[in-house]
């Protein structure tokens, strides 16, 4: 194995310089390989793969509107783990966010990227449609997206805000922000996207998702919302380590209580995991150290499209409905119903009190003719 | 005694009946506790394990009675009665009902075993059980009957709704529509039972219902 992983000293060494062991890196291969559902045999390929890829083909990442979270998952300041190495031998060629060059500069790197074509296009962020809301040098965002996704020979909407807007569309979406799947829409460019849903992105996916490009040279398999099956097929809920305690009925009341201490189930603290899909459970979030409901937190559901509105109130159960005619008030599903079988009840009452006053209830002649 | 009696439900239609609404008044109660856990279990309890195992058990069964109740209108020996349930005909006989049940008129045509209220009203709880079971689907993570991927086949509804939190929703809004049709439906057999005076309550259970002695 040690001779013919397929792995030159010269690529070994770099990665050795960047303060990522040989090791280390193998077992990064091996955890792609396995959450790309290939066999060990992979992992010298994968190895390999992403040898060849030091080269090209680069990764242009544009900021949209956010708050660059995802950027920072991808740059997580803990230690130069081999994902963020993935993303570096990868050379991104373009990312205002942490890129050193600045003014014309950026604008010639982008423009030589443009020209060359065949690039990774990362989008983070979502796209203002209101004319001004949000400009780069003077460019509406929607166009600069327009330019740079027609060369591109990948698109890969990161984080929520790409994929469907996300935390700056929430209602009432003052600048009209919308993904990058219906914003190439609406430009006219038939393209396929991938999205990675989350909040910020999941960087072993996002690098997982390269990866699978780079060896085998194509997207990999999406549900109808464009996100790989291979991530989300599964409820955050079916694969939670406080399952036990929900299917037991024990359940958090209150943050700070016992219960909590005792790591019960959050789902009456508003836990999405039900209805969220997303591997979190297995995968989580720096360098598969912790993630929201091992935090303590409960899934705010940040995996679904849709997301915050649909998911809104993140210690509820339920989103609220606004009222129809009521100009924006809203109720819980419950309350409404209580509601209209409270109204039935007394529209009883008062029917029944008129039944026995006309004499219909207790009186001679029944209703039929 | 039995003369003046006209038997109007046959075992198997009181029986369907029954079982439905044992099964609705099931499927409330665990619903509630899925939607809100109002209990909790203790050491090696598996109350909500439970309460989801009785509400899909119940499911199968309401879907299944309603298919019995669909099989015996068309083919029940006793009493086939789709006829009844057209809904131009029922609507052109609401004005009438309707003006009884307000006050406006003093008495109504005999329309045999449903008014025209009535047979629509059942007939939009048919249509509820299908709406309830295909959002109820759309959240089931399994095999349905054992071999449909609830998933893959239901995932439409869940994208037709807006989403998984909108298909809850909805849910709940169906389970309070079964609550107030069954509030309205008791009313209603206590309230002619009272007023024709023709046993319409008992009738559930005995299957007779009194003869109009006009
Ligand atoms: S914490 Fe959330 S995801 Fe985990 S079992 Fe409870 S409800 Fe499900
Ligand atoms: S557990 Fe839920 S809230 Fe946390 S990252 Fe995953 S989907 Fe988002």
């Amino acid at each position: 194995m040690e001779e013919n992983d397929g792995i030159t000293g010269q690529f070994l060494d770099a990665v050795e310089f960047r303060g990522v062991s040989r090791r280390d890196f193998l077992k990064y291969c091996g955890a792609t390989a396995a959450l790309l559902g290939l066999s060990e045999l992979y992992v010298p390929k994968i190895a390999a793969a992403i040898e060849k890829a030091s080269k090209r083909p680069p990764v242009v990442w544009l900021n949209f509107a956010s708050d660059s979270g995802c950027t920072e998952a991808l740059i997580k300041a803990t230690y130069p783990g081999p994902a963020d190495l993935v993303l570096d031998v990868l050379s991104i060629d373009y990312n205002e966010t942490i890129m050193a060059a600045a003014g014309k500069q950026v604008d010639e790197i982008l423009a030589n990227s443009r020209k060359e074509g065949g690039y990774i296009l990362v989008v983070e962020g979502g796209i203002p449609t209101k004319k001004g809301h949000g400009m780069i040098g003077g460019k509406e965002m929607l166009d600069v997206l327009k330019e740079n996704a027609g060369p591109a020979v990948a698109i890969l909407a990161v984080g929520s805000c790409a994929t469907s807007g996300g935390v700056p569309a929430a209602s009432p979406n003052p600048s009209q922000i919308i993904g990058v799947n219906e914003a190439l829409k609406k430009l006219g460019i038939s393209k396929s996207v991938v999205n990675l849903d989350l909040c910020p992105v999941n960087v072993e996916y996002l690098t997982a998702v390269i990866v699978n490009y780079l060896l085998l040279g194509k997207l990999p398999e999406l549900d109808s919302y464009g996100r790989p099956l291979m991530f989300y097929s599964q409820t955050i809920h079916d694969n939670c380590e406080r399952r036990a305690h929900f299917d037991a009925g024990r359940f958090v009341e209150t943050f700070g209580s016992k219960e909590e201490s005792l790591g019960y189930c959050l789902y009456k603290m508003g836990c999405k995991g039900p209805m969220t899909y997303s591997a979190c459970p297995k995968v989580k979030y720096n360098s598969r150290i912790s993630w929201c409901i091992g935090a303590g937190g409960p899934c705010i559901g940040c995996a679904e499209p849709g997301w915050t509105d649909k998911f809104a109130g993140f210690y509820n159960r339920l989103p609220g409905v606004k009222i129809p005619g009521l100009g924006g008030v809203e109720a819980t599903a419950d309350k409404i119903g209580a509601a209209a079988a409270v109204v039935t009840a007394a529209g009883i009452a008062v029917h029944a009190i008129g039944s026995a006053a006309s004499g219909r209830i207790g009186g001679k002649d029944g209703g039929e003719k | 005694m039995q003369n003046d009696m006209k038997y109007e439900w046959n075992l198997a239609f009181r029986i369907d009946h029954w079982v439905r609404f044992l099964s609705i008044v099931m499927l409330v109660f665990t619903g509630f506790y899925i939607h809100w856990p109002f209990m909790s279990g203790g050491p090696g309890s598996f109350l909500m394990a439970w309460m989801r195992f009785f509400h899909f058990v119940c499911a199968y069964t309401l879907i299944l009675g309603l298919v019995v109740r669909i099989y015996l209108a068309f083919n029940s020996r006793f009493s086939s009665d789709w006829k009844d349930f057209s809904i131009t005909k029922n609507l052109a006989g609401v004005p009438d009902i309707l003006g009884y049940y307000i006050f406006v008129k003093g008495s109504h045509k005999d329309y045999g075993r449903y008014n025209p209220l009535q047979a629509l009203a059942y007939l939009a709880m048919a249509f509820m059980v299908i709406f309830v079971s295909l959002t109820g689907a759309a959240l089931y993570k399994g095999s349905l009957f054992g071999f449909i991927n609830a998933a893959g086949s239901f995932g439409w509804v869940s994208r037709m709704l807006g989403g998984e939190s909108y298909v809850r929703i909805w849910h709940i809004f169906s389970m309070w529509i079964f609550i107030i049709f069954i509030i309205v439906h008791a009313y209603m057999s206590v309230l002619i039972s009272a007023s024709n005076k023709d046993k319409t309550l008992t009738s559930i259970f005995t299957g007779y219902k009194l003869k109009k002695s006009a």
